[in-house]
């Protein structure tokens, strides 16, 4: 099959798989709605339910897993490794950071509606990509060894900060710490996803115009710009665009770990690797991802919540357990 | 006749060290060049200066009479191509698709391959001989068959002049074998020029017509293969004394201690 051919084929899937379970997720909750109820004779709580929660709940989760997909896709480009990821850079621990430090300031009053909360996170999230990219490139090219090590070592030296500031804080600052770092797309509103939007899109179409020189720089720099790419600038473009797309989510939802390596990885094992299909079907199945486990995390003890990110951690987790034991043999990464 | 690439009083340095210290190269239409030299003499940063790789930070290149880095980088890959001496594959495409991203210069941003550029692969990965490899991932074939497939991502470039840096160097003497014969092919069929560094020296002699040599960073000695090889200039080139013997036509060297 061309490239072409398998591009609309499972652009084609993807895009159903994802519309039936933002329908079903749309649909199942606490609060129960049946469809036909819904459309014809909706009453007043049903109606908020819909419109305050569900609906921006589900874009929330189609915009947070797509975008973290979409990044990690990109990344894993960037640092010509499949192991990177905002989570696995430490960029996800930049952020608990910077959102950590916000709370415990009491920064209230954002800038432009935008919660100093998120701003911090965003910010740290930045500074840490840059860190790390720096830390692991020798002499031009990135070192697996040295990458992963920074992105470990980051991550420590986050979570060390932030136990001792949550050794000091209050319950009330530890919980709302607490609860900010295991992940949520709890919102209500559509306020916050227009927010996330703003840097998620130009983001997200940043990386996407990029796919065809993300292919040509795994031939490395020289190779790469023997075939007419401009190098330094497809660097920085991929940079900017995952800072814009992961940070912007990262901030307001939080760290929600593996979507952005386990869904590349799914679908690099079954559609190859030309990343003009992988980075935009990342975005799709990653929507559809974290779509679906949000609906479990919100119904599987309901009315308890479980905070998304936990979920995710947890499959991502059994997930890379399975995926060491079945490669065992053969050396993929 | 017109050089392809023409080059005078290149001046090179890293972290201030100077690698090139004034070098005047060309090449012509056709032409095969050889650059021998111990490590460290400059090839590979030579190599990369004709490519457009990396700035000079004095001394002019031309490509066709024309300033090389006024010359957009697209432009230039549907007329040069680059093979590095261990080319990266940090993803696991087909061989067919690591050949296909050689017709990069001719695809749009938002378009994929058409029929003729996958026509196009299939024959140079026929020429190359790599055609039984088409389906397999680049990182499960051999070294020597990367290379080839390197060759044939080149190739699809449709280059007037390929500049490959050791082409040969990991290869078991069958691959380099075929490397080089294929080289010759491209030269005598379709007129390509070829510049290659190498450090085979027995390959150079036996295939290249001209040969440069490079040592601290100036041409030490040029010219047709029989001039240029000889026990002098080789054990000056390489810091090594050499035996120099010739036997029905062939050049033999070899160490003399």
């Amino acid at each position: 099959m061309n490239a072409r051919k398998k591009f609309h084929i499972s652009i084609a899937f993807l895009s159903v798989l994802w519309l039936v379970i933002a329908l079903i997720s749309i649909f199942t909750g606490t609060y129960e709605i049946g469809p036909i109820d819904a459309i014809l004779n909706p009453d007043e709580l049903s109606k908020t339910i819909f419109l305050n929660i569900r609906i921006p709940r589900v874009l929330m989760a189609t915009i947070a897993g797509g975008t973290l997909a979409l990044s990690g896709a990109a990344l894993q480009a960037l640092f010509r490794n499949p192991l990177a990821s905002p989570f696995t850079l430490g960029i996800s621990g930049g952020a608990s950071l910077g959102a950590l430090i916000a709370i415990r300031l009491g920064l209230g009053i954002g800038i432009l509606g935008f919660s100093m909360v998120s701003i911090s996170a965003f910010i740290f999230s930045i500074l840490t990509m840059l860190f790390v990219y720096s830390v692991s490139k020798v002499g031009g090219v990135v070192a697996t060894g040295r990458l992963l090590l920074a992105g470990v070592v980051a991550n420590f030296l986050y979570s060390a900060i932030v136990m001792f500031i949550q050794f000091f804080s209050n319950f009330t600052e530890s919980l709302q710490t607490m609860r900010w770092i295991m992940g949520s797309l709890d919102i209500v509103g559509f306020d916050t996803v227009w927010k996330t939007l703003i840097f998620a899109v130009p983001g997200c179409l940043i990386l996407l115009v990029s796919t065809k020189e993300m292919n040509l720089f795994g031939l490395g720099d020289d190779v790469a710009a023997s075939l007419g790419v401009n190098v330094r600038r497809l660097e920085k473009r991929i940079y900017f665009g995952t800072s814009l797309a992961a940070g912007s989510v990262i901030s307001v939802t939080g760290p929600i770990g593996f979507v952005g390596l386990i869904i590349p990885h799914i679908l690099r094992m079954t559609l190859g690797v030309d990343n003009r299909i992988i980075l935009p079907c990342s975005f799709l199945l990653g929507a559809s991802f974290l779509t679906a486990a949000d609906t479990v995390s919100r119904t599987v003890i309901s009315p308890v919540e479980i905070p998304v990110g936990i979920i995710t951690a947890a499959l991502g987790g059994v997930f890379f357990l399975w995926l060491l034991i079945k490669t065992k043999k053969e050396v993929i990464i | 006749m017109e050089k392809i690439i023409e080059c005078g009083n290149i001046v090179f340095s890293y972290n201030g060290t100077e690698v090139l210290k004034g070098i005047d190269f060309s090449v012509s239409p056709g032409e095969m060049v050889g650059i021998l030299g111990a490590n460290g003499a400059g090839k590979s940063t030579l190599l990369k200066i004709l490519s457009g790789l990396l700035q000079p930070q004095s001394g002019e290149t031309l490509y066709r009479n024309k300033e090389l880095s006024k010359l957009s980088r697209k432009e230039l890959s549907k007329r040069l191509a680059y093979i590095p001496q261990d080319p990266v594959f940090a993803f696991p495409f087909t061989v067919t698709e690591t050949v296909l991203m050689g017709r990069a210069p001719y695809i749009g941003r938002f378009e994929f391959e058409r029929e003729r550029d996958l026509e196009i692969a299939e024959r140079a990965m026929k020429t190359v001989g790599i055609t039984p490899l088409k389906d397999r991932l680049i990182s499960q074939v051999s070294a020597g068959e990367r290379q080839l497939a390197s060759l044939a991502r080149a190739l699809v470039q449709e280059p007037e002049i390929m500049i490959l840096d050791e082409p040969a160097t990991f290869l078991d003497v069958r691959h380099r074998t075929e490397i080089m014969k294929i080289l010759i092919k491209l030269k005598e069929e379709r007129g390509i020029s070829i510049v290659a560094a190498t450090h085979d020296i027995f390959a150079a002699l036996y295939y290249f017509e001209e040969i440069k040599i490079l040592k601290d960073g100036i041409i030490f000695a040029e010219g047709k293969t029989e001039t240029v090889v000889t026990e002098d200039i080789l054990s000056s080139a390489y810091g090594i004394k050499v035996t120099v013997k010739k036997d029905n036509g062939r050049v033999f060297v070899f160490p003399s201690d």
